[in-house]
């Protein structure tokens, strides 16, 4: 290979891109001239340091092998302002994706939020657990003391279908 | 029985590189009719054009095929030859062994051959059947109208007129100038704009070849190349012209109050008005939309008329239709700038300190709004910060795809300007993508920028936000830097980019000229015929054709203007004889030809059949161009092509269909 990243002496590897590409439906959400937009209005670029522009230049380059093993990729808070605003049309948002499916085909190491998220689900069937609030008079309700009807347990099938659908991913 | 010559060119190695011509040369003498064939290094040079010459005299040939480049190359060039030797110029066949074979199948050289075979048979087999044809000449009006009076179109007419060409300029707007009467000071060399612009547009105003039709529209264009006839909508003005000396009493007596478009509605003017302070014809004009008088009746105002001392206001004046005949039509519509409000996140349009690149010129000429002071819209201070933000609706898939190609020689502009009108310290960042200056003394330009410490900034901010004074706020990445930098600026200037005009569509319907993908009006040849559309006659000139700065404008108008000479001079022109031609008596009536003809070139004439009207078609020979669409249409084979007949191609098919070495075709 005619690259070598003397940084981290890593070397492209135009298989893996070719398969993250596959992933992606083609090369047009990597179509980036590098304007930076998408990192000057990232989300997480402040506390997190992603850099969404960065992460599509190393996948276009074919640096691709570190990045599934990076915690980088799962700081991305997913609010879409790179797709909205993005003049070409690129979507750092759906290579992060991309990358992150690759990390859980690896079996590489994935953040226990994301772990306990779908332990979250399967038990309950919701994304977060139920809060309880803070009232004015400092009382702290939760849902049955709101007299909110309770959440029942999700069915079984739900159960089945769901992690078809994480395996199938 | 014909006598066939067959040539094979080498092209260098172009062709014998991969073909291997003896032997295509000696395939093609087994081919029946064939009397000589021969191969040659260059076909297209001296001594292979004259080798050509002295054959058809010895040997008595009557057709020639050349085996060589694309004929788009030097079909031209071996009709003449041909021509010279006392042959008709249309018994040459052009067969095309490098684009067709030897560059598209370099690999394969066995296989390229038997192709190239295969090719110069079929060449054989129509040129058997290739009849001489005649060119025809027609007379031409020596005369051009020029549809809009920008610099395009003032460069076209000056040098048409300095000609001695009859020229009708047409403009939409009460006077000429274009856009770029608005700009201040024009890049690279930092001249003001009306400084070069105003005596050209006075020339214009004067010149005695030139009829100048502003506050006009082109309402219908007929006819063909050298014989159009034109309809031309004056709309009123509400003011004598001749009459009105532009002393500007009536403005100061109006009490309408309405934006200024001229000054990017910074500013206001009166519904009675002169179009700028340069303004030719410098006449006033009354906005009948606002005018009390015309919306409303005689007895709510009439100051103007009666402020006037010239008596020039005329609120009876009605629309005027003129029409006259001319030979060609420069197109110089021009084009528009980016709306930027469409592009949300940048806050154009919501906060007032964000302006595009237009409204700064205006902020900054003498004649603008603020009296050449740049001042903030909200606040109308001299701002200590100016960020310049680039490629706004251009270069984005969203918009518009293509590059603006003056954006950023505009802003680099603009920040000299400030540099040089407000202060030595004003701070100004320039956010951009890439930094293109690619044209004469451009790069030098951008280096002089550098030297009075402007910065540029490698990235652009994804959104803007406002702050309570005004100011505006933004986050931008650096890539220099690899730092996240937060500017707030006094003034953020769009670098909008340029689009086409709003009534293209009208235009492109109206004239016959195609648009391409980016919506500006297309050329015939992106390379080859730049100034010319597919319509003989209807030539381009400046940013109509797509997003231009000043110098290639003037360019291009003056390329435009010199093809109408060289279609004019000569008082007629020859009609290449490759035309359709209508049988009339398989003719039905079914007008299918008309509706798939690009060109318009086919005509209705109804004729007595019988005692009953009925429909037949006709070909303008003038208008038409070639192509065969409606040949290939025609249900009942009525429309031949001249050159191209069904029995001359399916000729060729049969030869196609026969394998080389057997069968009729073969040896």
């Amino acid at each position: 290979m005619s690259l070598t990243d003397l940084m981290s002496m890593a070397k492209p590897n135009m298989e893996s891109r070719g398969k993250l590409l596959l992933r992606l439906g083609g090369r047009e959400l990597v179509n980036c001239f590098q304007c930076t937009k998408c990192t000057s209005g990232c989300t997480a670029l402040k506390l997190l340091e992603l850099k969404p522009h960065e992460i599509v230049k190393l996948v276009n380059l074919g640096f691709v092998d570190e990045l599934p093993s990076s915690d980088i990729i799962w700081t991305c808070a997913t609010c879409l302002k790179c797709v909205q605003r993005c003049p070409q049309k690129a979507s750092p948002y759906h290579v992060i994706m991309a990358l992150r499916n690759v990390a859980v085909e690896r079996e590489a190491k994935v953040p226990d939020a994301y772990m306990k998220a779908v332990s979250q689900i399967l038990e309950t069937g919701l994304a977060e657990t139920c809060q309880k609030i803070t009232t004015r008079e400092m009382k702290v309700l939760d849902r049955e003391g709101l007299k909110l009807p309770k959440i029942n347990s999700p069915r079984e099938s739900f159960q089945s279908a769901f992690l078809k659908a994480l395996e199938e991913k | 029985m014909a006598r066939i010559g067959v040539y094979v060119c080498h092209c260098g190695l172009n062709i014998a590189g991969v073909v291997d011509v003896e032997k295509v040369a000696e395939y093609a003498k087994s081919l029946p009719d064939v009397a000589l064939t021969k191969h040659y290094t260059y076909m297209c040079s001296e001594p292979g054009q004259q080798m050509i010459q002295e054959d058809i005299k010895a040997h008595c040939l009557d057709r020639i095929v050349v085996a060589t480049c694309s004929p788009r190359m030097h079909e031209e060039t071996f009709r003449r030859a041909v021509a010279e030797a006392g042959l008709n110029p249309y018994v040459v066949e052009i067969v095309n062994l490098r684009e067709h074979v030897s560059w598209a199948h370099s690999s394969e050289p066995a296989k390229a051959t038997e192709k190239a075979k295969d090719l110069v048979r079929m060449g054989v087999a129509r040129a058997r059947l290739l009849e001489p044809l005649e060119k025809r000449k027609v007379p031409v009006e020596k005369s051009v109208m020029v549809v809009g009076g920008g610099i395009a179109g003032i460069q076209a007419s000056l040098d048409l007129a300095d000609a001695g060409f009859k020229v009708h300029l047409v403009e939409k707007a009460p006077s000429i100038g274009g856009r770029m009467s608005q700009l201040d000071k024009t890049f690279p060399t930092l001249d003001c704009s009306a400084c070069i612009l105003t005596p050209k547009m006075v020339d214009v105003a004067k010149h005695p070849n030139i009829a100048l039709l502003v506050n006009a529209e082109v309402a219908s264009v007929k006819g063909f190349v050298g014989n159009y006839e034109v309809t031309v909508t004056k709309k009123p003005r509400y003011v004598d012209a001749d009459k009105c000396v532009g002393c500007e009493l009536c403005t100061r007596v109006c009490p309408v109050k309405v934006p200024d478009a001229f000054n990017e509605r910074l500013s206001e003017k009166r519904a009675i008005f002169i179009h700028s302070a340069h303004a030719v014809p410098k006449v006033a004009m009354i906005d009948a939309d606002h005018c009390l008088r015309l919306k409303y009746d005689k007895s709510v105002c009439g100051k103007c008329e009666t402020a006037c001392e010239a008596k020039a206001i005329r609120f009876d004046q009605q629309s005027e239709t003129i029409s006259f005949r001319v030979g060609a039509i420069v197109l110089a519509v021009g084009s528009e700038v980016f709306d930027a409000a469409r592009m949300a996140e940048l806050g154009y349009g919501r906060y007032k300190n964000v302006i595009s690149n237009m409204e700064f010129e205006r902020i900054s000429d003498a004649s603008g709004p603020t009296s050449g002071k740049i001042l903030t819209p909200d606040g109308g201070k001299p701002p200590k910060t100016i960020a310049f933000i680039q490629c706004v609706g251009s270069r984005d898939k969203r918009f518009h795809e293509y590059c603006c190609r003056v954006g950023c020689m505009v802003t680099l502009k603009q920040a000299m300007l400030a540099k040089e009108k407000i202060h030595d310290d004003v701070k100004i960042y320039v956010l951009y993508i890439d930094m293109r200056a690619f044209g004469k003394g451009y790069d030098e330009f951008y280096r002089r920028a550098r030297d009075m410490d402007v910065d540029f900034i490698a990235g652009l901010p994804s959104e803007i936000h406002a702050n309570p004074d005004g100011s505006l706020c933004f986050d931008v990445y650096d890539k220099a830097t690899s730092r996240l930098l937060q500017v707030r600026a006094d003034l953020v200037v769009l670098g909008t980019g340029l689009v086409p005009n709003n009534d293209m569509e009208n235009v492109s319907a109206l004239f016959h000229a195609s648009r391409s993908a980016d919506g500006f009006l297309l050329e015939a040849h992106p390379k080859l015929r730049p100034l010319e559309t597919a319509m003989a006659g209807v030539f381009l000139a400046g940013a109509c054709q797509g997003p231009k700065d000043i110098p290639d404008t003037v360019a291009q108008a003056s390329g435009a203007a010199v093809k109408a000479v060289d279609l004019l001079s000569r008082g007629e022109i020859e009609l290449e004889p490759l035309k359709a031609f209508v049988d009339k008596d398989l003719c039905s009536g079914c007008r299918i030809c008309e509706s798939v003809c690009p060109f318009v070139a086919i005509e209705i004439k109804p004729e007595l059949v019988d005692g009953k009207e009925k429909p037949r078609v006709e070909v303008v020979e003038a208008m038409c161009q070639g192509c065969g669409l409606c040949s290939s249409a025609c249900p009942t084979g009525a429309v031949t092509m001249q050159q191209y007949s069904s029995k001359q191609i399916l000729t060729q098919v049969d030869a196609a269909l026969v394998e080389a070495g057997n069968g009729s075709g073969g040896s």
